[in-house]
């Protein structure tokens, strides 16, 4: 049957291939999944996944085969509403929430959906910085509006969970056009210092590290510390910090850190995380750009999904995740952007080389949208 | 590291992210023969890492960099407010 849709191997890159499959509405079909592997097939967290992407679509059809190494999936129409969603806890909800940013502005009816699951962990972004740069971000190409917001309701650290989030987005007919080619200078630093389960002390001895790290470069810093207690407290202990900088001209670069779950490798003093947090914060500015590495693929896909008009941005170095992401924007929308390597000048003192992404958007218009 | 040593070493991003890739080819998998009946599948971990890695957005740091150094924090120090300002440009 050749009218399968697009093929692909492999369990890597599987939120992008079905984000992509279910806004293009191409038919999508993933072979090989970990069929090497001693335990092959889908895991626990991908199925979860799944089960997410058909509570928000309408009509998607999806094929697994017996071992879960084969997985067809024809894409239904984005409907949207009042979801509520238990997360998988081997991965955390920024896994799940990363997809449905990418998502949440084509819905037929605005999205309301409440995620319940591993708030913080140390492998994927945290709800915290997708709360502090994916918002921003996407404000930028005019999704905004009554009650856009993401909320953090209960904190739930790995391995345990038990922590809910609230993410609320309305829909847009079209995407704006962008031209975010400055990034500017970092006027202000600001983060969330949390902890659950232990010592509210903990808090306080990363923001002593991490802003003598910080300081070095600027005084604007204020850290929060945020102390949950009770039952929003989640399941398991830790802590853990998120730093953000902001841009004069509104971009914003991010890094984090989490302890190591609760009986998973070594532990860590909050010293040492506070300190790793902060330089790699730097590491992010050294790379620089508009979008913080994590972001990158949100921002490329709604700049192709924009009206037919030229979006420029300054990216950082692309990370592997990014690259295969354009990939997968060319397999789905036919769309190859133009990329251009802008040194820095000798004199500078702005860290490594940045890439200039411009592309023509390919005119995408939300026809679900119900009209009021 | 190697990624970014790669992407720096390659003048035409474009070519790196729009060339052909090279993927992973099974049947070049190097099987030995066992009594020539069976065969040992051992999975390719240098192989097939990308297809099967774990699916993650976040971009590892350069372990090269090491922010200890004072010339590496020199490195940005134009990229804050306090910094050395360019022509016709002002905090104002």
């Amino acid at each position: 049957m050749a009218s399968h849709g697009l093929d692909y191997d492999g369990c890597n890159f599987f939120r992008q291939r079905l984000v992509l499959s279910t806004l293009s509405g191409k038919r999508v079909r993933i072979k090989n999944i970990r069929s090497k592997d001693d335990n092959p097939g889908l895991r626990d967290f991908e199925a979860s996944f799944i089960r997410l992407l058909d509570k928000v679509t309408n009509g998607s059809r999806i094929e697994i085969n017996q071992t879960g190494t084969v997985l067809f999936y024809q894409p239904g129409l984005l409907y949207g509403g009042s979801v509520e969603h238990e997360c998988n806890t081997q991965r955390s909800i920024g896994y799940y929430l990363e997809a449905l940013l990418m998502l949440a502005p084509f819905m037929k009816t605005s999205l309301k959906v409440t995620l319940k699951g591993v708030t913080n962990d140390h492998i994927d972004p945290t709800v915290d910085v997708l709360k502090s740069t994916a918002l921003p971000l996407m404000k930028q190409f005019g999704i905004d509006g009554e009650g856009f917001d993401l909320k953090v309701v209960k904190r739930g650290m790995a391995p345990g969970g038990g922590g809910e989030v609230v993410f609320i987005c309305p829909t847009r007919r079209t995407m704006r056009p962008v031209q975010l080619t400055d990034p500017g200078k970092i006027k202000r630093i600001r983060g969330v210092a949390y902890s659950v389960r232990v010592s509210p002390q903990m808090a306080n001895r990363i923001v002593d590290t991490a802003r003598g790290v910080l300081n070095k470069f600027i005084p604007d810093i204020y850290i929060y510390t945020d102390h949950m207690k009770g039952a929003n407290s989640g399941k398991s202990p830790g802590f853990g910090l998120t730093l953000v900088a902001e841009t004069m001209n509104g971009s914003f670069l991010s890094a984090e850190m989490s302890s190591t779950p609760q009986g998973q490798g070594d532990p860590m003093l909050p010293e040492d995380l506070g300190k790793n947090c902060a330089q790699m914060l730097l590491e992010e500015v050294y790379r620089g750009g508009c979008v913080d590495s994590s972001n990158q693929s949100l921002a490329l896909l709604l700049m192709t999904l924009g009206q037919q008009d030229v979006s420029k941005v300054l990216l950082g170095p692309l990370s592997p995740h990014t690259i295969e992401f354009l990939r997968h924007i060319r397999d789905f929308f036919q769309i190859m952007f133009k990329i251009q390597v802008q040194k820095p000048s000798e004199d500078e003192r702005k860290g490594g080389d940045k890439v200039l992404m411009t592309c023509v958007g390919v005119g995408y218009s939300n026809i679900n949208k119900t009209l009021k | 590291e190697a990624f970014l040593r790669q992407q720096a070493a390659i003048p035409n991003l474009r070519k790196l992210v729009y060339g052909s890739v090279v993927v992973a080819d099974d049947s070049e998998d190097e099987e030995e023969e066992l009594g020539g009946l069976f065969r040992v599948s051992r999975p390719q971990k240098s192989k097939r890492f990308r297809a099967d890695a774990v699916d993650c957005s976040r971009f590892t740091p350069d372990s090269a960099h090491n922010w200890d150094l004072e010339e590496m924090l020199n490195s940005i120090r134009d990229c804050f407010v306090t910094g050395k300002w360019e022509e016709g440009q002002d905090a104002a």
